[in-house]
């Protein structure tokens, strides 16, 4: 597995792919940087009592729809590689496992889109001293609750996105299910609870965001499982 | 050039390109019949109302993307097993390609815009609308969406030719465009972002009118204008000397 998932990075080196990585999280921080600096006054008066809490809730209103998103691009991006030179059946014939080699893609997505939360919070973070925000205030817990949970409650949509684009050739279908997947997730707060796009909000009836989090991180183990399943026995250009 | 729109619809015909058009549309609707509860059916301005809720789902966000996703799908079929060098050593000019091309990009935008209004005029007669249908609204929205997507197309078209990646193009697309989320709040810059365009035309600007929905029509259609003729024009300049 190891030397799938050292393969699977050398593939994407040179392809842009780290680049949206760290594009997704320095854009959203520069969006709120841009929008705390002109609106100051009137946004550390409206969050007085919880400076950081402000500046985290505004920095998830836009890193969700990103996060959608981003799931759909990277997922098409690192099966592009594949699709675009012909090269699946190059791919399979080595002395490899097929479920191995869905699991590495997938493996390296979901590692891809961990780097990309986590330089998220390091930002939130930067921006809040920027902003001159109280140091010994900062609210750390809350912070890596905000950034992860969402990013594991949507693992099933990483593996989704990460099977469509792989068992698809034409990166149109994947690309505007992940485009439908972020506006439908960005009013996802209002679904029943069952409906995996409301999972990243951490909403649901009992009030504990732990339980959106284990829900994705389970269906999230299922369908990465059948997904291998599926492609072990699927026929390959 | 009669023939170069044949050839391009043949290599359309019988793909997903013509699914795509229905899902936003689609959408919108579904949004407005079941939004049925914040219209009271006696009140004024009920159309209004419908167009602001579903023009703000389709026009945001999916319609700016949804044009990346076209001017990407048709320049696939070239840049998969290298079309682009049978196609233009063929006697046609660089030139025709190019405006073949976001002709077909405008051609499917405007059955999206078509499909929307029939979703708009699907929700509110279902839901027997009491007011007569303010036909000149809704066609000045859908056709003012329609021409806020020129820049866009031709910015996408630009960087869809440039780029054999399908994704790349589309990352493109969505840096820009998430933005919005933030700048259509703001009256200062809101309204000379162009990817925000699409929606400041489309959503009715007195009843809905907040953040960068209080301008002229005379400054949108500037920038519109300005920006559509600057990536047009970049494009092009850069694919009659690209190397295929």
């Amino acid at each position: 597995m190891r030397g799938i998932l050292a393969s699977e990075l050398l593939k994407i080196r040179g392809k842009m792919v780290w680049f949206l990585v760290v594009l997704g999280p320095v854009g959203v921080i520069l969006l709120q940087a841009v929008n705390f600096g002109l609106r100051y006054d009137y946004l550390t008066d409206q969050y007085a009592d919880d400076l950081w809490g402000g500046l985290i809730g505004n920095v998830v209103t836009l890193a969700l729809p990103t996060l959608l998103i981003g799931i759909a691009i990277l997922a098409s991006m690192a099966a592009g590689i594949e699709h675009q030179t012909n090269a699946w059946k190059q791919l399979l014939a080595l002395p490899v496992s097929r479920s191995a080699v869905f699991a590495g893609k997938a493996l390296l997505h979901v590692l891809l889109l961990f780097v990309s939360c986590t330089l998220m919070l390091i930002g939130t973070l930067a921006l809040g001293f920027v902003l001159g925000f109280d140091a010994g205030a900062i609210p750390y817990g809350r912070l890596a609750e905000l950034v992860y949970y969402p990013f594991l409650a949507a693992l099933p949509l990483m593996v989704l996105q990460v099977w469509l684009s792989i068992t698809m050739a034409n990166q149109a279908v994947p690309l505007t299910v992940g485009i439908i997947g972020m506006i439908v997730g960005m009013f996802g707060s209002r679904f029943d609870d069952w409906v995996p796009y409301k999972w990243p909000h951490l909403i649901n009836a009992a009030g504990e965001p732990l339980y959106s989090v284990a829900c994705g991180i389970g269906l999230g183990v299922v369908l990465l499982l059948i997904g291998m399943l599926q492609f072990a026995g699927k026929d390959v250009k | 050039m009669m023939r170069m729109f044949r050839s391009e619809w043949m290599k359309l015909r019988r793909t997903v390109i013509w699914a795509l058009a229905v899902i936003s549309p689609l959408l919108a609707g579904v949004t407005g019949f079941l939004s049925a509860g914040d219209y009271e059916n006696g009140q004024e301005g009920v159309w209004q109302i419908a167009l602001g809720i579903m023009g703000l789902l389709h026009a945001m966000l999916f319609l700016p993307l949804l044009t990346g996703v076209f001017a990407a799908l048709l320049c696939r079929f070239e840049h998969t097993g290298g079309g682009w060098k049978q196609l233009l050593a063929l006697p046609v000019s660089r030139s025709s390609v190019y405006a073949v091309k976001f002709i077909y990009i405008m051609l499917l935008l405007a059955i999206t815009q078509l499909l929307f209004l029939a979703a708009l005029l699907a929700t509110g007669l279902l839901l027997g609308f009491a007011e007569p249908i303010p036909w000149r609204m809704l066609l000045v929205s859908a056709l003012g969406g329609w021409l806020a997507c020129l820049p866009l197309a031709a910015l996408q078209l630009a960087v869809s030719v440039a780029w054999s990646s399908f994704a790349a193009p589309l990352a493109v697309n969505v840096i820009f465009t998430i933005p919005n989320i933030l700048i259509i709040n703001s009256a200062q810059y809101g309204p000379y972002y162009p990817w925000a365009q699409p929606l400041l035309a489309m959503v009715p600007r007195d009843e809905m009118g907040f953040g960068a929905f209080n301008l002229s029509p005379e400054t949108l259609l500037g920038v519109i204008l300005v920006s559509f003729v600057v990536f047009l024009l970049g494009g092009w300049g850069y694919f009659i000397r690209k190397a295929v």
